[in-house]
């Protein structure tokens, strides 16, 4: 099958997901709508999100000020979209790193199994022993003034790959199982061959669904580690709206737009990822039947 | 036909166990040494700069020393890599991390040591509770799948699972802190007691209510009740359950007998793999409640970086996890029995 | 004749809803198509065929197991007991459970090797079907069951082991054990010999003749495999593409098969002395959720005739207690 076919194929198999779960098309326009809210929207805001003081401080929304505006005088709803692009920002490029190593540590552990197998396996469940968050906090801690958003995303890889690994190594066990993979080794098809055939588009749509599930668990690490002040305080991410609406006692002085917007946002965005990724896997659970 | 109940097997297991247990803190260990080889140095001369420089901060030239030299082998700093490596197992064996710089001079493993009670309260509790709580309804939900309580909880669960514990902690002081005063917003107790009453006790429970429930509700509902109810559904698919049902057998034994005991494995399983994410969770959860445990020790060793309170909380929590997952896979031969029997 | 059990035009099979695209297709397997037969009392009948032809979901039908996506499409399967008949195709699910199942008619599934719980002894096996359905407190049942197991010729050890300390030919006894604990009129096995060694096989088999022998109960025996129809039932069926195609004594179809088919299948067996090659029936099976028209052995049959293939022959009584459902056999009258 040339890559151009198996390109088509994996596409008419996407538009048949999104056609046929509620859930995965709800959640993919949900984050379909964020995405426009965090890349686009940011090009034509009016004020820079970033500069203090650039508004009245302290409004309630109203039809000028669509979320309200902060103590420091930002507008919450532009800096509401700039924190999306840059908290997702994080995010993708967590998944990349993380759900890429585990993609590969599952399949080494997976296919070649015996020694190799449990000694990664033992690294992985090591590591998701290692309370993650605490980790970050060190890390982060001594690294604070050398942040950035792409090291950001980096760091809070080290303590993603692990639940990947984990996933993708339990989905090769059980598609080793599976007849059509002795059957294609008995009609004379040499290894790689029955790798790419039968083994791609599951591994594809599950590398998907971790890929979807480590997004989500970067924007949760992420707004944890600015709660603890851990994060780029100088930029906007959703975590450090939640920081300074905290600080500043947002709730407690009635300024209850500040911090409700980052947490219903970050609602959305959790919900929405999820469904996409159980969308996923129920189709994947379907096609294996 | 072999029938013998081994004793040797039993032992065995234990004994493999006990080997991984150490091994596995062993290798974590060595793992954050390995990490903290790729940060840079300046990061932490930066902190000592931060430290000495600040008003009130260490200034005499024996304690920066004396300080420069602890941070210096607890990250594994300088000097030949074996050395170090030997210097900081060292250190992490004998719980020797300096003193904490948020409480000069109280070393911070003791400092550590007098919150844990706090957080491991709170935790054991709601990890109970969560895990109970969570394998009942995913049990009824799995078994009456199609009824409409079980796909409201399904509902519920899809929405609930994926929110971290904070922003459920952040909701529910909103609404029963905020909105509807009812609960204390934060704290331990109410006022230091002199000494330990009943009405101490309750005090202090009731300001660690709305904690618990910021943990138990995500958990509950989430990822002990999705695991449980997808263990049920699948437990009811197989043979021995559906030859149960043949047999004439009624509904209630069945769900007991062979549904629920045999998610059990599994399901201890799936905790004994969040304990990790569940003490992670149980940090933040006590910074926005202001519960004085070990979380929100490192939250205030963070402003401050103080190092050695944080490499503290983090030694201390990998020991805490590991052993909890040890006591766990000794429980196991309680609930399956291909262990103890082969 | 004594008249356990009647099937009459018993009809069922798959309906399966795809839900995989946009349109959702519906496709019914047809597996179980007009089936009418008779069991009597103390005697072993066996239902042989090729796999896929229908027998295991036949006898699901008759014990009233309709898990969906199987459906009963019609007919009806009566029990009839000396206190009167009891409509098992019409009995609601709790019914079936509360006063059939089990005390009347067990089943034995196919492939026992699973069917015990893995976290309970063997005892406890035991001890629940007294307790639930014969209501003994737990200590009586547990006294009970060690009767009952040295009753059954099984090592008393057996009780206090799980499942998995068993082996398979083991676990299969004990199944077969829980079947006949509360002496039902009829018990149904599904392939009670697949995934067995020989000399298991061999164990299994004898323990079900001894027990029929002594309990003068009704045993069915579904089986592909002829040579147990042979050394075991009195009487069978051969079932082919869900249809039922002969009926009679095993000793008699063994002799003289009627029906195209069944000449296939007996020819196809060794025989002592016999040197001639074997000959094996070409073609395959049909697919169940087109069946052919007419007759559905028509494709594969060395005699077909014209009307084979447009109207499906009806069961005829050759002679009392031989049945066959062909055209051939019509015309030679």
């Amino acid at each position: 099958m040339s890559k151009l076919k198996y390109g088509r194929r994996i596409i008419s198999n996407l538009i048949d997901i999104y056609k046929t779960s509620f859930k995965f098309r709800f959640g993919f326009t949900v984050i379909f709508l964020m995405c426009i809210m965090g890349f686009i929207l940011p090009l034509f805001s009016p004020v820079n999100p970033r500069a203090w003081y650039s508004v009245p401080k302290e409004q309630p929304p109203s039809s000028r000020y669509l979320l309200g505006t902060t103590t420091m005088g930002r507008d919450v709803f532009w800096e509401l979209c700039s924190s999306i692009g840059k908290s997702l920002t994080i995010a993708v490029i967590t998944a990349m790193i993380a759900s890429h190593i585990g993609l590969l540590i599952g399949l080494l552990a997976g296919i070649r199994g015996g020694l190799l197998d449990r000694f990664l396996m033992f690294l992985t469940d090591t590591f998701i022993i290692i309370p993650g968050f605490i980790l970050l906090v060190v890390v982060v801690t001594v690294m604070k003034n050398f942040i950035t958003i792409p090291l950001m995303g980096a760091i809070i890889s080290i303590v993603s790959w692990p639940w990947p690994a984990r996933q993708v190594r339990s989905m090769v066990l059980s598609l080793r199982e599976r007849t059509f993979v002795y059957t294609a080794r008995l009609s004379g098809m040499n290894t790689p061959k029955i790798l790419i055939f039968e083994l791609m588009p599951h591994l594809l749509g599950w590398h998907l669904v971790n890929f979807a599930n480590t997004i989500l668990f970067s924007i949760g690490t992420e707004g944890s580690l600015a709660i603890f002040g851990l994060s780029l305080l100088s930029d906007n991410t959703l975590g450090v709206m939640l920081y300074w609406a905290i600080n500043y006692y947002a709730l407690y002085r009635g300024l209850w737009w500040w911090i409700s917007a980052p947490i219903a946002t970050l609602v959305l965005i959790f919900i929405s990822f999820y469904l996409v990724s159980i969308g996923l896997s129920e189709y994947l659970h379907r096609m294996v039947r | 036909m072999s029938l013998r109940t081994s004793k040797k097997d039993l032992i065995e297991y234990v004994v493999t166990r006990t080997i991984f247990y150490i091994a596995t803190i062993f290798t974590s260990v060595t793992l954050i040494y390995v990490l903290f080889k790729f940060m840079p140095v300046d990061a932490v001369e930066n902190i000592i700069f931060q430290l000495t420089s600040a008003v009130g901060g260490v200034y005499d030239p024996e304690s920066v020393m004396e300080l420069r030299r602890n941070l210096y082998e607890m990250f594994g700093l300088g000097g030949n890599p074996i050395e170090s490596y030997i210097l900081f197992l060292q250190r992490v064996f004998t719980f020797n991390f300096g003193p904490a710089f948020i409480s000069f001079p109280t070393p911070a493993f003791q400092l550590v040591l007098s919150r844990l009670p706090w957080t491991i309260g709170l935790l054991l509790t709601s990890t109970i509770i969560t895990w109970t709580l969570g394998n009942l309804l995913g049990l009824i939900a799995g078994y009456y799948q199609n009824r409409k309580f079980a796909k409201v909880l399904e509902a519920m669960a899809i929405i609930i699972y994926p929110i971290p514990y904070y922003v459920m902690a952040l909701i529910l002081i909103l609404l029963f802190a905020f909105l509807i005063p009812i609960f204390p917003l934060g704290g331990g107790m109410s006022i230091i007691p002199e000494k330990i009453t009943l009405d101490v006790i309750l005090n202090i429970i009731w300001h660690s209510l709305l904690p618990a429930l910021s943990l138990i509700i995500p958990g509950a509902l989430g990822w002990s009740f999705i695991s449980a109810r997808t263990l049920a559904i699948e437990t009811l698919s197989k043979d021995y359950t559906r030859y149960a049902w043949i047999r004439g057998l009624p509904s209630r034994h069945i769900l007991r007998r062979y549904v629920l005991k045999n998610i059990l494995v599994p399901q201890t399983t799936v905790l004994a793999l969040s304990l990790g994410g569940v003490f992670s969770g149980a940090m933040l959860t006590e910074v926005i409640f202001a519960y004085p445990g070990v979380g929100m020790l490192a939250y205030r060793a963070t402003f401050s970086g103080d190092l050695n309170t944080l490499m503290a909380v983090l030694i201390l929590s990998i020991f805490a996890v590991a052993t909890s997952v040890f006591l766990l896979d000794l429980l196991y031969p309680l609930i399956d029995p291909r262990i103890k029997h082969r | 004749m004594d008249v356990v059990l009647k099937a009459d035009d018993l009809s069922g099979g798959y309906l399966l809803v795809r839900k995989g695209s946009s349109e959702k297709n519906e496709v019914y397997v047809d597996a179980v198509s007009d089936v009418s037969l008779q069991l009597e009392r103390n005697e072993i009948f066996g239902i042989a065929g090729e796999s896929g032809c229908g027998k295991s979901t036949l006898l699901k039908m008759i014990y009233g197991l309709l898990e969906p996506p199987l459906i009963l499409r019609g007919g009806s399967v009566t029990f009839i007991t000396v206190d009167g008949e009891i409509p098992i195709t019409s009995l609601s699910e709790n019914d079936l459970r509360r006063r059939v199942w089990w005390k009347k008619i067990s089943y034995i599934p196919q492939s026992s090797m699973n069917v015990l719980n893995p976290t309970v002894r063997i005892r406890d096996h035991f001890i629940e079907m007294f307790t639930f359905h014969a209501r003994m407190m737990k200590n009586e049942a547990y006294a009970e069951a060690r009767k009952y197991i040295d009753q059954m010729g099984l090592p008393r050890d057996v009780l206090s082991a799980f499942p998995h300390q068993l082996s398979g030919g083991m676990r299969q006894r004990v199944v077969i054990a829980l079947s006949l604990l509360l002496n039902p009129n009829i018990v149904l096995a599904d392939e009670p010999t697949s995934a067995l060694d020989v000399i298991s096989q061999k164990v299994v088999l004898t323990m079900l003749e001894e027990a029929q022998k002594e309990l003068k109960n009704t045993l069915v025996i579904v089986s592909h495999d002829l040579g147990i129809h042979g050394v075991m039932t009195h009487r069978m069926g051969i079932m082919y593409a869900g249809k039922i195609v002969e009926i009679g004594k095993t000793e008699e179809i063994f002799e003289d098969p009627l029906h195209p088919y069944s000449e296939a299948l007996i020819r196809s067996l060794p025989k002592l002395g016999d040197k001639k090659q074997r000959t094996g029936l070409g073609g395959h099976p049909p697919d169940l959720k087109k069946p052919p028209s007419g007759c559905r052995f028509h494709p594969r049959c060395p005699y077909a005739m014209p009307i084979c293939s447009r109207t499906p022959p009806k069961m005829k009584m050759i002679k009392p207690g031989r049945y066959v459902a062909c055209w051939k056999n019509s015309m030679e009258e």
